[in-house]
């Protein structure tokens, strides 16, 4: 009977391709904002979220306006709890929203290499540590920008010549490009010698964080400069609260997508079997039980939604792979990156869909009269 | 024996305010292999009695046997199956799967039996080749012309080998030389196959093909003609 629901789709291939390109784009939309939810999931929440703390200067948002002294460093690590402490420059390009920020983290070559979960896959660590300007690049700027290994890049005052391109189990990083610290606290512009703009805390297996934080805060109060302290999640949430509540909104739009492909395959499917009710009555006069019926129809609009939805999915996750697009803000940034998981949410969701868009014209046509129809169509 | 048989079936319709009675405590018996032709001037209930016979219909009382099953007591998934293996049916205006070919439209009854795919295709081919199509199997209905799309849906009735066929008016859209021509198939089927045949007509000599021919008029059996009458 397959054969019977793939004829019948051949045969209204204008209908039928109109309703898989209507549902294919807005399950790359759904697809695309499930992106950006992720990977504010993994920003605010991962595992670095809870077991990092940020020490930033109090009442500053934007990293250049945070101006902390660098040994405050040295204080930082007598606190119970603390690992280890890395003092990181930051310096963005833009401190509003945007979809292409470039952000440069200046830090101790040794404790980024031991430190941060990423590793080279291009370049090697001795050019970076060698080289004043030198600077490591995340896969997702590479791609964006087309970056290679051997290249100056300038942006504003920053000239950096870049010594690797690095990847990361955590995405966010592959939106960095790490620098020497000293190169960068010296950038015309900063003039930031011997300040940074925060540390970063690597705790203790058994540290209690906001004790730690407490801790810290309370110690820095007497220094020249008085922090804030967060967890790393909090800090991240906090800096990106604007673009939270845009992703809390843009939330509302993945459902939008749900309903379009609903509706839009639910009327499909309608118009079609409406078209057809003879031709079901004809199937039920040879023998075609009435579930067999519903489950034809429910088949239908099944195959349309599940392919419009293979079709989009496979788009927004070539697009998510290669387009490398990354949302910030204040030189936090979320990364938009493909996973398993989204692309199974998204086929399941049309699945779930297209039983959804086909029940009610599928119990029209298992239900039907069929004198009636037979005699009316 | 009988293979068909009516017993004080009663069927009514509610028109607005009026009730329409086309069948009125009617009895008749069919014998295996009769062919039996139904006629009677529009709206006195010859198509209803072929969909109560069918089972796509129900009375509103009465008992109908087909085959030995008692159908009126069977839902609508039973009535489907037992459709599907004891009934085949001839529409008046064949009524094919338009996305189907010739040989797909044959084939659906045998999908729902359980078949082996070379039975299947056995039958098919020898339904088609039954009905003179076999060169049009892969042909779809809107590449043949009117008589052999019936001949088609005559092939898809008996396909399953059916206990019994039941053929509303089928050749109530044909020309007199087509008409002429699955007149004589289904004569041939019922004399070589031995199918025993309920078909509806208003066309009185289409109706003397049968073996027995029946008139019905205002819900009841006004006469009954045997082949030996004639």
């Amino acid at each position: 009977m397959i054969r019977y629901v793939l004829k019948t789709l051949w045969r209204h291939r204008t209908r039928t391709l109109l309703t898989l390109s209507g549902s294919a784009v807005a399950m790359f939309v759904y697809c695309f904002v499930g992106s950006v939810q992720e990977g504010l999931e993994r920003l605010t929440s991962g595992v670095d979220a809870n077991r990092s703390l940020i020490v930033f200067q109090e009442n500053r948002f934007c990293p250049t306006t945070s101006r902390l002294p660098e040994n405050y460093a040295r204080r930082i690590l007598e606190v119970s709890g603390v690992r280890q402490v890395m003092p990181v420059q930051v310096w963005t390009n833009n401190c509003r929203a945007s979809l292409d920020i470039i952000v440069f983290n200046g830090a101790d070559p040794a404790q980024i290499r031991k430190s941060r979960p990423i590793h080279l896959i291009q370049g090697t660590w001795n050019d970076f540590q060698e080289r004043r300007d030198a600077a490591i690049v995340g896969g997702n700027v590479a791609k964006r920008r087309g970056l290679q290994v051997g290249q100056q890049f300038t942006i504003g005052e920053i000239s950096v010549h870049i010594a690797g391109v690095f990847q990361s189990n955590v995405p966010s990083e592959e939106n960095l490009i790490y620098t020497n610290l000293p190169f960068l606290q010296n950038t015309r512009g900063l003039d930031a010698a011997g300040l940074v703009t925060q540390h970063e805390v690597l705790l203790t297996e058994d540290a209690d964080p906001d004790r730690v934080a407490s801790e810290i805060d309370a110690m820095l109060r007497s220094g020249t400069v008085a922090t804030k302290t967060r967890r790393k999640g909090a800090f991240q949430a906090s800096t990106l609260s604007d673009l939270v509540d845009l992703i809390g909104f843009a939330h509302w739009l993945g459902f939008a997508c749900v309903g379009l492909v609903l509706s839009l395959v639910a009327t499909t499917t309608l118009m079609s079997v409406q078209d057809r009710l003879k031709e079901y009555a004809v199937l039920q006069t040879i023998g075609v039980r009435p579930l067999t019926t519903l489950r034809l129809v429910l088949m239908e609009s099944t195959i349309l939604c599940v392919t419009g939805g293979i079709l989009g999915t496979i788009s927004a996750m070539s697009t998510l792979s290669f387009g490398g697009f990354a949302l910030g803000a204040e030189g936090a940034t979320i990364a938009f990156r493909p996973t398993v998981n989204l692309a199974l949410s998204s086929l399941l969701v049309s699945f779930a869909i297209g039983l959804l868009a086909g029940l009610a014209p599928a119990i029209q046509a298992s239900t039907l009269k069929v004198v009636t129809a037979l005699r009316d169509s | 024996m009988a293979i068909v048989e009516l017993q004080r079936v009663t069927k009514g319709f509610r028109k607005g305010d009026e009730i329409i009675t086309p069948l009125d405590d009617v009895s008749i018996s069919i014998q295996a292999g009769e062919f039996v032709s139904l006629m009677g001037p529009s709206g006195t209930g010859k198509s209803t009695l072929l969909n109560l016979v069918s089972g796509i219909d129900r009375p509103d009382s009465g008992s109908i046997l087909v085959a030995g099953t008692e159908i009126t007591k069977l839902t609508r998934t039973q009535l489907a199956d037992w459709r599907a293996a004891n009934l085949g049916y001839i529409f008046q205006t064949h009524n094919l799967i338009p996305v189907l070919t010739a040989y797909e439209n044959v084939e659906l009854p045998t999908l729902l039996l359980k078949l082996s795919a070379s039975e299947r295709r056995r039958r098919v081919e020898l339904a088609l080749e039954a009905v003179g199509l076999i060169d049009r199997s892969n042909h779809y209905p809107r590449q043949l012309s009117g008589g052999q799309e019936q001949r088609v849906g005559i092939a898809r009735a008996i396909v399953a080998h059916p206990k019994v066929v039941v053929a509303d008016e089928p050749t109530g859209s044909l020309d007199f030389d087509t008409s002429h021509q699955v007149q004589n198939l289904l004569q041939r089927l019922n004399r070589e196959l031995n199918i025993t045949m309920l078909m509806v007509t208003h066309d009185v000599n289409v109706a003397c093909i049968a073996s027995r021919r029946l008139v019905l008029d205002r819900g009841r059996f006004l006469d009954s003609v045997t082949g030996a009458d004639r």
